[in-house]
């Protein structure tokens, strides 16, 4: 992709943005209209924000203990990539309630911006399956890694003490150092999207 | 001639330095307890018909025999729908912890709930996550087993591969009746802890203990305890453990703050090794015991509940409470627990996948072994325990081929299940602390022991018994009767010779088969138990204080001295000690000494008529004799048949009237 068809492809979705943004606000939450939305219910561009930083999707839903007990993991990276990687929590689950993803966030310390994907855009986007489930996409908006935070949990029930290897840390300093290659895919432990209507 | 006099005011009642609470059983933790329940059909009452959990049960068989039918029909292509298949299973064996409130993170109560984690489903089922239940089919069925049949499990699946259709609205059983609250009724008396437990929102799994001060001015005998644990999602697991020492208040910071902790060490009283289980783990209801087995609560002691916390990702307060029921009915029967443990074997190298260790214990006597608790720490793989019966046949009496500590529990045996003398009792345990054991504490695996704290390793198998003798029936009176030819001491004894056998350097070994000597008045054996015990724990407050009264029993005044000294000082405020030390002091006709170790002892225990009978015994020997009969006054006063008190006040009056 070059940089100039980037710029163009950039400002075609912030349109797209706009105009969704607006068609939103009389249609019902859950209407199967535009796909990324904000927690706030308006549409929402993630890459137009990023300002050529790394632009990390951490996919959770309300009522996964597993991605719950990422929260204070997810909120250490967030801060400690701060200056070179814009995280966003996306809760793909349609029949979440607004009302629910603000209280989420509120109580397991979530301060991050929301998105929401009924239309699984995002989620097709970040070939994600799980929640948790990270996707890492370099300055030029292209998916570097997508799968598990860490090796925190093997399995269902099967926790380690602390993880030992750390696959979203890594992923996101591979992208901010302009690193070329995509990481392998690391399946994450978790509750499953295609569960979701 | 005063001296002779004043003598004759002393009348130390020898025999009192061995009452019965003069000498502490020790044991790891659960010389205590374990689950409360359970019992076996033989003794026990359902604890009502429509019982949740006892409805789940037969809802399960039913759902299993639904299934099989299922699958036997599958030929036919008939669909398996939400509402006649998979909702019964649900229903009954899912939804007791997955609905509002329990310990399940999501609730399954609906169609839209089931199928919004259907291929969740499949996979913890698939892989025996879920539910939750570690032993493998034995020789021996347990109580309110939770597993799933294989055909279940294949149900689910079909069900989720065929897109999950719901079926027809007239195939949906009802939900089963949950019980709110207090599962029993409101209990005679709610305990909650006194401040609640922060658990921050990250981090590894916290053990915190809650010690609860029993409410009961007299003895109560306790049918049932329900275990509140405050927030279920955040408790894997609580062990209930009565304290009859004050073990536990001592390692709180402040009355009521609670400690830190994976493992307790309770000291209990000898003789009465209490014998129950008393165990919380997700999904559990409470359940009485026979009447025949109520647990004993006297004034005094304490609660500890232990507990296993595991971070949710967000802070978290757990404040929990615990009911006791009573009965008027005190206890006729007396079950015992029975530790084998393997821990001095323990000492796995890093790295290490198969380390094996294994002990054998041969029953002295014959009992029923009611319920069963293995326990190992992260590197625990595969726990097994057998019966090698004196026929040579060996029979399972547990096994669990994939160790996950953190859904450790007691489990109940649906049928006491008759062990005869000359039983062995086999455990082996296997290890594997290689980085392929996810739970392994160590990265990268290092060298690990045996211990108490969570990066260490435990070989523990815990077995509550009932001793039976050749008629069938428990021999046990009251507690009180509990004397040489009990069969509990005949098999405790026999344990603790065992561990000495296999541990040298066994300290609770030591010291409970000195206790248990000493009982039987062999004081000399005693002493040289307890002598081991404090070569290996010098300056421990217990064992000083057991080797101080032994030495004291056979005359030798100034080691007596000298230990339960060490005692005191290692433990000022216990009040056995400082009346220990003031019978060895006036024994020593150290007079002013003992007075003020009386002292002690009565500001200690106020309502002790044998402290102040002593204390004014003392205090008359010292010449003292006007605050020596208050005193004597007041221990008849607590106890108008004290013996000691009475002598002695007639010999004040007596000798000065007005």
């Amino acid at each position: 992709m070059s940089m100039e068809y980037r710029k163009i492809f950039r400002c075609f979705l912030v349109c797209c943005a706009i105009l969704f943004g607006a068609m939103l606000w009389c249609l019902p939450e859950n209407a199967a209209a535009p796909s990324v939305v904000a927690g706030s219910g308006v549409a929402q561009d993630p890459w137009a924000s990023a300002a050529g930083k790394v632009v990390v999707l951490i996919f959770v839903r309300t009522d996964c203990p597993i991605a719950n007990r990422y929260a204070p993991e997810i909120m250490r990276l967030s801060a400690k990539h701060a200056s070179d990687a814009a995280f966003w929590m996306v809760y793909p689950d349609k029949r979440e309630s607004s009302e629910e993803i603000r209280k989420h966030e509120v109580v397991y310390h979530l301060a991050l911006p929301v998105l929401r994907d009924p239309q699984r855009e995002l989620m097709k986007r970040a070939q994600v399956s799980v929640t948790p489930e990270a996707a890492v996409f370099d300055a030029k908006g292209r998916l570097v890694y997508h799968g598990r935070i860490d090796n925190w949990f093997e399995d269902f029930g099967r926790a380690r003490p602390a993880p030992t290897t750390h696959e979203l840390a890594d992923a996101i300093a591979a992208a901010a150092s302009g690193h070329p290659a995509t990481l392998p895919s690391v399946a994450a432990v978790g509750c499953y999207l295609s569960d979701l209507q | 001639m005063i001296c002779w006099r004043m003598m004759r005011h002393v009348k130390m009642p020898r025999v009192m330095i061995f009452s019965m609470r003069k000498q502490k059983y020790v044991g790891a933790i659960a010389a205590v307890l374990a689950v409360l329940s359970v019992i076996a059909a033989s003794h026990a009452e359902p604890y009502r018909a429509q019982h949740a959990f006892a409805a789940a049960q037969n809802a399960a068989a039913a759902a299993s025999g639904t299934a099989r039918q299922v699958t036997a029909r599958e030929g036919t292509d008939r669909e398996v729908t939400f509402n006649r298949d998979i909702a019964p299973i649900v229903f009954h064996i899912c939804a007791n912890c997955h609905r509002p409130g329990e310990a399940g993170p999501f609730s399954l109560l609906t169609y839209d709930d089931v199928k919004a984690h259907a291929r969740q489903i499949v996979s913890v089922t698939s892989r025996r996550f879920m539910p939750p239940w570690l032993p493998d089919r034995g020789d021996f069925a347990f109580a309110d087993e939770l597993r799933l049949s294989d055909e279940q499990i294949a149900l689910f699946r079909t069900w989720y591969e065929a897109g999950t259709p719901q079926g027809a609205a007239k195939d949906l059983p009802a939900l089963p009746k949950f019980t709110e609250g207090w599962q029993m009724g409101k209990p005679d008396v709610i305990l909650r802890a006194t401040k609640p437990f922060t658990l921050p929102s990250g981090g590894t799994d916290q053990y915190w203990n809650f010690v609860f001060r029993a409410p009961v001015a007299e003895t109560r005998w306790v049918r049932a305890v329900e275990i509140r644990p405050g927030n279920k999602r955040l408790v894997h697991h609580a062990n209930l453990l009565v304290d009859r020492s004050d073990s536990a208040r001592h390692e709180e910071a402040q009355p009521g703050d609670g400690f830190a902790g994976m493992e307790l060490q309770i000291e209990s009283e000898n003789f009465d090794p209490d014998g129950h289980f008393l165990f919380w783990k997700p999904g559990t209801l409470p359940r009485p015991e026979p009447n025949s087995m109520a647990l004993r609560l006297d004034a005094g002691d304490d609660l500890v509940l232990n507990t296993h916390l595991q971070p949710s990702g967000k802070p978290e307060q757990i404040q929990p409470s615990v009911g006791l029921y009573f009965t008027p009915q005190p206890a006729t029967e007396f079950p015992v627990l029975l530790q084998l443990e393997c821990d001095k074997q323990l000492d796995i190298p890093a790295g290490e996948k198969h380390f094996v260790v294994s002990d054998e214990f041969t029953l002295p006597v014959d009992v029923e072994l009611l319920a069963i608790y293995p326990h190992a720490h992260y590197l625990g793989k595969d726990l097994l325990a057998l019966a090698r019966l004196p026929s040579g046949e060996e029979k399972t009496l547990i096994h669990i081929a994939h160790w996950d500590l953190n859904w450790q529990a007691v489990y109940r045996y649906a049928q006491p299940v008759k062990l005869a003398s000359g039983t062995t009792i086999v455990m082996r345990y296997i290890y594997d602390n290689s980085q392929d054991n996810s739970a392994n504490p160590n990265d990268p695996p290092k060298r690990v022991v045996a211990g108490n704290r969570a990066s260490d390793e435990m070989a523990h198998l815990w077995l509550q018994v009932l001793p039976t003798n050749e008629a069938g029936a428990n021999p046990a009176g009251a507690a009180e009767r509990v004397g040489v030819a009990d069969p509990r001491i005949k098999l405790e004894e026999a344990l603790a010779r065992h561990h000495i056998e296999n541990n040298a350097d066994d300290f609770e070994a030591h010291y409970n088969l000195g206790a248990m000597l000493q009982m039987r008045g062999e004081t000399r054996d005693a002493a040289a138990q307890f002598a081991e015990a404090q070569r290996l724990r010098p300056g421990d407050a217990t064992v000083e204080n057991a080797l101080g009264g032994a030495l004291l029993a056979m005359g030798q005044l100034s080691a007596a001295i000298e230990h339960l000294s060490a005692a005191v000082k290692a433990r000022p405020d216990y009040f056995d000690v400082h009346y220990n030390l003031g019978l060895a002091l006036a024994r020593h006709e150290d007079f002013s000494a003992a007075v003020e170790e009386f002292r002690a002892a009565v500001r200690l225990s106020p309502k002790d008529a044998n402290a102040e009978a002593n204390l004014g015994s003392a205090l008359a020997a010292a010449g003292a004799l006007a605050e020596a009969k208050t005193h004597l006054e007041r221990a008849l006063t607590l106890n108008p048949q004290n013996t000691l008190a009475r002598e002695n006040l007639d010999q004040i009056l007596q000798d000065a009237p007005h």
